[in-house]
């Protein structure tokens, strides 16, 4: 378990912007799925979701996001010395998205910009990518992109958003706290198995079939098996929790907020419950915003939490976890920081 | 530990059902319209939180009856 300490490092801000698209978990699903549609909704507690249009994809989510956050932050652009973007939605296969959105932003030719590939758990291990190049004084400003575009009209747990995060050197900021993780054994359990070099995408993936609920799906789609990412969510999370609680010289008291991944609400309750923790310190964005895998930390934080940050400092855990398997948590305070409104684009 | 009238009480909250049903130890499985992933995640959490005991979806794929989820309690 790797576990580890940040100083010097500074949450500066952070911007959460999604699609204006807004789709219904039971009105727009296909009336024959409606009523098993109910129960589902019940069950992972998502009743909308966002979607992007056609045209539109993660990076230009994270764009606006980084716009608004740059502004609000009012800094210069030639002060950002690295860009990092966590997703598994890339414009391309190659190259790095990051390296497209550097000069998309403007950024100088100096900044440092690389994609990592991270979903659910992207946050935390974002955090520390970005927070240990800072910590050294290296890198005085940064910019850490999350987010991904996994929605379908069909499928009823993802949703669509980018966030950009701002990080800067300051000696005098609060450590940061992180626990991180990974077990490959589970790389089947949520996987998008065509398209890469081991099954390059073929002809076979672009034949659909029709499934038990008269649905047509195609073979290189998403597989998501969900009771092994329930067992391994509900067992390992509260345990990495407690871990870093304890690693930080932390209780649950002294947390203000435990932002967790937005899984489903069956996952997450159960977490919740596991740790003891009251509803009121564990925002929740899963019915108006679903699953936005990587992203879903910084969502809730926009739309739940927003005016407890801007008002006070704040000490946050953020835990993420899912694809990979990968899970990763952190302690961090946030105070004096800039948090723009929810983007909607 | 609990009879297993007292589990099936607690296995139908756990599936959610659309429809009261009625269910013994010895139903199948496979006559349930609702015994599907949602149903499975509602059962490992109900082992979980009411048992203590971790299950995974491949010991319920190995159930045929009500009797035999029971069993997995230990």
């Amino acid at each position: 378990m790797a576990q580890a300490t940040l100083r010097n490092v500074r949450y500066a801000g952070m911007a959460t912007c999604v699609p204006k698209r807004v789709l219904s978990n039971v009105d727009d699903c296909p009336p024959q799925m409606r009523s098993a549609r109910e129960r589902v909704v019940r069950n992972i507690g998502i009743e909308t979701r966002r979607i992007c249009s056609e045209w539109q994809y993660f990076s230009d989510l994270a764009f606006d996001a980084t716009e608004r956050l740059l502004a609000e932050l009012e800094w210069e652009r030639d002060e950002i010395d690295a860009l990092i973007v966590v997703t598994q939605s890339p414009d391309y296969l190659i190259p790095a998205t990051a390296i497209i959105l550097q000069d998309r932003l403007k950024l100088k030719h100096t900044t440092i910009a690389f994609d990592v590939n991270l979903g659910c758990s992207a946050y935390a291990f974002g955090l520390h990518v970005l927070g240990s190049m800072i910590s050294s004084g290296g890198i005085k400003k940064g910019l850490l992109l999350v987010g991904d575009k996994s929605a379908s009209v069909i499928e009823p747990l993802f949703s669509d958003a980018g966030t950009a995060t701002a990080l800067e050197y300051d000696p005098d900021a609060p450590p940061m706290y992180f626990d991180l993780n990974s077990d490959g054994s589970g790389y089947q359990a949520i996987m998008l198995p065509a398209g890469g070099h081991r099954e390059p995408f073929a002809a076979q993936h672009m034949i659909p079939t029709k499934d038990d609920d008269g649905i047509w799906r195609y073979p290189g789609a998403l597989v998501l098996d969900g009771p092994a990412v329930l067992s391994f969510s509900t067992q390992r999370v509260p345990h990495a929790v407690r871990a870093l609680l304890d690693y930080a010289g932390c209780g649950i008291d002294d947390i203000d907020y435990f932002i967790f991944h937005q899984a489903n609400r069956m996952i997450n309750e159960t977490i919740r419950k596991k740790l003891g923790l009251p509803v009121e310190k564990v925002p929740s964005t899963l019915q108006d915003f679903g699953n936005t895998s990587g992203a879903s930390l910084p969502v809730t934080m926009t739309a739940r939490i927003r005016d407890a940050l801007l008002a006070k400092k704040n000490r946050v855990l953020m835990s993420g976890f899912g694809i990979g398997l990968s899970w990763g948590s952190c302690i961090v305070d946030i105070e004096n920081a800039v948090f723009p409104e929810l983007i909607i684009s | 530990m609990d009879t297993l009238e007292q589990f099936v009480e607690k296995f139908k909250n756990a599936v959610d059902f659309q429809d009261q049903v009625e269910l013994t130890g010895d139903t199948n499985l496979k006559a349930l319209a609702e015994w599907d992933s949602l149903a499975a995640l509602g059962v490992i959490i109900m082992f979980d939180m009411e048992y203590g005991k971790a299950i995974t979806g491949k010991d319920l794929v190995g159930c045929q009856l009500v009797s035999d989820v029971y069993k997995l309690i230990g």
